[in-house]
């Protein structure tokens, strides 16, 4: 059997991954991606701990799927946002996206 | 009856405030205000004349200022001698302010004159009823006040404006020299009452310097020389005001002082002398003035410090009561002389002798009174004139005195001769001009008939044919006056002679050769006519003298505080200027430097602060994760 | 048969399919095309799905193929296309915040694995028994029905809300 740690560990990797490439990447279409591979971390935290630490009603399961309800709605949302954005300033680049400098 | 004597000043004063405060509302009423109050302190006057009789004398009416061991007493003097006054101040007053409202009638300033007139009445009365030294000189005072108000009344002109002044610090000269005599006496005696003087004893020659120093004070007051320059000025003055103040009251006023301290002097017999010989010059100076002046007031006013310069040798020789006599019957004559040139001015419009001439059948009533008074002051016999005359002369023989008697002598003659002059060439002979005279209203004829009476009839009352009554009033309640004089025939001749011959050469100078003989005289005495004419430039000579000085003195104190003194307010506030423009700029900079540096310290915190928010979500984001890490990496130090 | 080799071969896949869902995520995030990054994309939710059928959560594997790689890679590919114009291969897709952030992520993969080494879980005892399909379903009608109309709400408005933003744009 696979031990809880290691399933966790999975997630820590795959977290810090997606954390590098929301700060990093410079398309926002990149950004939302990264953010999709971060909340499927955060479920597989969830299915395990769930598994290994579960009551019997699998409320981590079912907390997984809200969540993933969830995300596909931001991204939805994000990818929208992304395309007004793109439609009127032609750029999508995280970078040029600074109204909100002082 | 007596005891009510302190009244008599009241009422022209009371006069006075009402036409001060109420003269522009009752207009010509003032006048009656002014009359009236004048004449009942005229029959107050008389009451208490029959109160004296009677035997109520001096009294005193109470404490007035009391300061450490020194209590001054206020009281009233009521002997032979202020009763005379009170009765010449009252009746001529009265008269000469009925004639006023004819001569005054077109003034603007008509109450106010008529308040001024009545403060003088009550200042003169004051000064005459005032028991002690103290009291007399604060009428005295207040009688010059109300000459210099009198004399620049029409203060307009600016040569009545410098009169009033002249007059004003003229006798301020003698006044001073009267305060430090009075307070000369009263620091060796403790009093300044008369009474308490006279009885009082003292150093000599300390005594002897007071009664110099009081006798200045009749000299810049009665006009004598040297201080008489400013009564031939005052001439500017309203004609009523020339005969009320400077003939027949005010300068009577220091012959009256000698009088009052005449024990004084009898027995200091230095100043007496000194007083003599004062009052002869002057008589003789200023008639030979008088004899070449050509305006009809300067020409009275030089007859008045003559006269008076008669009155004060009259004393000085020890005539007390020849003195006094004169008083009076000058009063009234020289009254009815300035208010009959009064009328020919008023008549004519000009003061210069030289324009007028025949006036006599066009102003009759005035032309016969002025030859009454003219007759009067020569000396002619039986006008009141000839009697005091005739006194004055026969006590400087009498009283060995040869010299006083033939200047006083000579100056009678001149005295005839320059009043007929003046007759000859304003009655009679033709017009020189072309103007046209109207004789003066009622209001004014008839006060000059009334004093003409008195100065027919004045004399009688000292003359033989009374017995002399006036001197034997005057020595009334006292024993220490002189004996009465008995009558001096040979004097009265020399008296006559002298009248006789001064108009006699008038009359062959002006009406027989008309005008030749002055003109040659003018000729061959050009240098002594020039000199007298001009005053012997007395008036130049005080100018160089004191004048000039004290002018440049007051320039340089001027220069001195415009200089120095504005000077140093300038400097102080140059410096407080220049301290406050330091501040100004510490304020600016080093103040205010700091406000902005500490502005510009958070402006360059909050530049380095704002590139933290750059905007950039991703950014953000970075520091939220790295601020997570520090979190957790301090929870693992074991940190808080 | 041995079901300890059975158990044995069924961990080293684990472990080979977890390593490829890392190597993939990696590349997710380092590509600089966009299309393969969203390839990518889809590789490591498959992944993903995987190591849930490892956990016992069958149904959840098949939703999570079905709705994400069916449906959010699809929108993502097409928004990718729709905006194609401006993603050239040779533009860098990593900014400037890079080093930085591959510490801080480091830094933050080490204590999290610290964290989690430290924890005491009963870590080999699954003790939870498996849900069948029904069980998950009938737990999601009852008890937890709350959430459920509660992300139904959520779709409307996301739905709405998608159709609002991207309408407005053609006025």
């Amino acid at each position: 059997m696979i031990p809880l740690d290691h399933f966790l560990i999975l997630g820590a990797i795959l977290f810090s991954i997606g954390i590098f490439g929301v700060l990093t990447r410079r398309s926002a279409i990149g950004i939302l991606m990264s953010i999709e591979l971060i909340l499927n971390t955060a479920n597989i935290n969830f299915i395990a701990f769930n598994k290994f630490l579960g009551a019997g009603d699998g409320l981590g399961q079912i907390f997984a799927l809200l969540v993933i309800t969830i995300a596909a709605a931001s991204a939805v949302i994000g990818l929208v946002l992304i395309i007004a954005v793109y439609r009127n300033t032609k750029n999508i680049f995280a970078e040029n996206i600074n109204l909100m400098k002082w | 009856m007596v005891k009510y004597a302190h009244l008599i000043p009241i009422f022209p004063f009371l006069a006075f405030t009402v036409n001060i405060l109420f003269g522009r509302r009752i207009k010509k009423a003032s006048a009656l205000v002014s009359i009236a109050a004048s004449f009942v302190a005229l029959l107050f006057s008389i009451i208490t004349l029959f109160g004296l009789l009677n035997g109520n004398g001096s009294y005193s009416l109470g404490k007035w200022l009391a300061f450490g061991s020194l209590t001054l007493n206020f009281g009233v003097m009521v002997d032979p001698l202020s009763c005379i006054m009170l009765l010449v101040v009252t009746t001529v007053g009265t008269l000469i302010q009925i004639y006023s409202i004819g001569y005054m009638h077109d003034d603007p300033r008509f109450s106010r004159f008529f308040a001024y007139m009545s403060l003088f009445t009550a200042s003169m009365l004051g000064l005459v009823l005032a028991d002690n030294l103290l009291a007399l000189f604060i009428f005295w005072e207040g009688v010059g006040l109300c000459s210099y108000l009198l004399i620049s009344f029409w203060f307009e002109r600016p040569s009545a404006a410098k009169a009033g002044m002249k007059a004003f610090i003229t006798t301020r000269i003698g006044d001073v020299g009267l305060l430090i005599g009075i307070l000369i006496l009263f620091s060796s005696t403790g009093t300044f009452s008369f009474s308490g003087l006279e009885h009082a004893g003292g150093n000599y020659a300390l005594f002897t310097v007071a009664a110099f120093l009081i006798f200045s004070g009749a000299v810049g007051k009665s006009a004598q020389f040297p201080l008489h320059v400013w009564l031939p000025d005052a001439m500017e003055g309203p004609t009523p005001v020339s005969a009320l103040i400077h003939a027949a009251t005010m300068v009577a006023a220091g012959v009256y002082l000698v009088g009052r301290t005449f024990w004084l002097f009898s027995s200091h017999p230095l100043s007496l002398i000194w007083v003599a010989y004062i009052g002869a010059i002057t008589a003789f100076f200023a008639a030979s003035i008088a004899t070449v002046n050509n305006d009809i007031k300067r020409i009275l006013a030089y007859s008045t410090i003559s006269q008076l310069g008669l009155m004060m040798m009259g004393l000085g020789v020890g005539g007390y009561s020849a003195g006094i006599f004169h008083l009076v019957t000058h009063a009234f004559f020289k009254a009815l002389l300035f208010l009959c040139a009064g009328s020919v001015i008023h008549a004519i419009g000009t003061q210069d002798i030289q324009k007028m001439g025949g006036l006599l059948p066009k102003l009759k009533v005035t032309g016969v009174t002025f030859i009454i008074a003219s007759l009067a002051i020569s000396g002619l016999p039986p006008f009141s004139g000839f009697w005091s005359k005739d006194e004055i002369l026969s006590e400087a023989l009498n009283t060995g005195h040869p010299v006083l008697f033939i200047i006083g002598a000579l100056t009678s003659v001149l005295t005839a001769f320059y009043i007929f002059r003046l007759i000859f060439l304003v009655l009679f002979g033709k017009m020189r001009s072309e103007l046209h005279p109207h004789e003066s209203p009622k209001v004014m004829i008839i006060p000059l008939s009334i004093l003409a009476l008195f100065s027919i009839f004045m004399g009688f009352i000292g003359s033989p044919f009374t017995g002399y009554a006036f001197q034997g009033f005057l020595r009334f309640g006292t024993a220490s006056m002189p004996a009465a004089p008995r009558p001096d025939h040979f004097m009265m001749a020399v008296s006559t002679l002298i009248a006789v011959s001064g108009i006699g050469l008038a009359y062959s100078v002006y009406i027989l050769n008309n005008k030749i003989l002055p003109d040659s005289f003018r000729a061959k005495f050009a240098l002594l006519y020039r000199v007298v004419y001009n005053k012997y430039y007395i008036d130049e000579i005080y100018e160089f003298i004191f004048i000039r000085p004290c002018i440049l003195l007051s320039n340089l104190a001027f220069r001195f505080d415009s200089s120095v003194v504005d000077g140093a307010v300038n400097k102080s506030a140059g410096i407080t200027v220049m301290i406050s423009e330091l501040k100004s700029w510490f304020d600016m900079y080093i103040v205010d430097g700091i406000v902005n540096l500490t502005a510009k310290i958070i402006n360059a915190f909050s530049r380095l602060l704002q590139l933290i928010q750059t905007g950039l979500i991703q950014f953000y984001l970075l520091v939220a994760i790295l601020g997570l890490v520090a979190i957790i990496l301090f929870k693992f130090m074991g940190g808080v | 048969m041995n079901s300890g080799l059975i158990q044995q071969l069924s961990s080293s896949v684990f472990y080979i399919i977890a390593g490829l869902t890392v190597f993939f995520a990696i590349r997710l995030v380092i590509s600089r095309n966009i299309f393969h990054s969203a390839i990518f994309l889809a590789m490591v939710l498959m992944g993903v799905a995987c190591v849930y059928l490892y956990l016992g959560a069958e149904f959840l594997a098949i939703a999570q193929v079905l709705i994400y790689v069916g449906a959010i890679v699809i929108l993502f590919l097409f928004v990718i296309m729709l905006t194609a114009s401006i993603h050239d291969r040779a533009i860098s897709q990593m900014n400037k915040q890079v080093l930085i952030s591959a510490a801080g992520a480091a830094a933050f993969l080490l204590l999290i694995i610290k964290v989690i080494k430290a924890g005491s879980w009963q870590a080999n005892n699954p003790s939870a028994p498996e849900l069948s399909i029904k069980e998950l379903g009938k737990s999601l009608m009852t008890t937890y029905v709350l959430p459920f109309e509660a992300i139904s709400l959520i779709l409307i408005a996301v739905l709405v809300g998608a159709i609002v933003i991207a309408k407005s744009g053609k006025r």
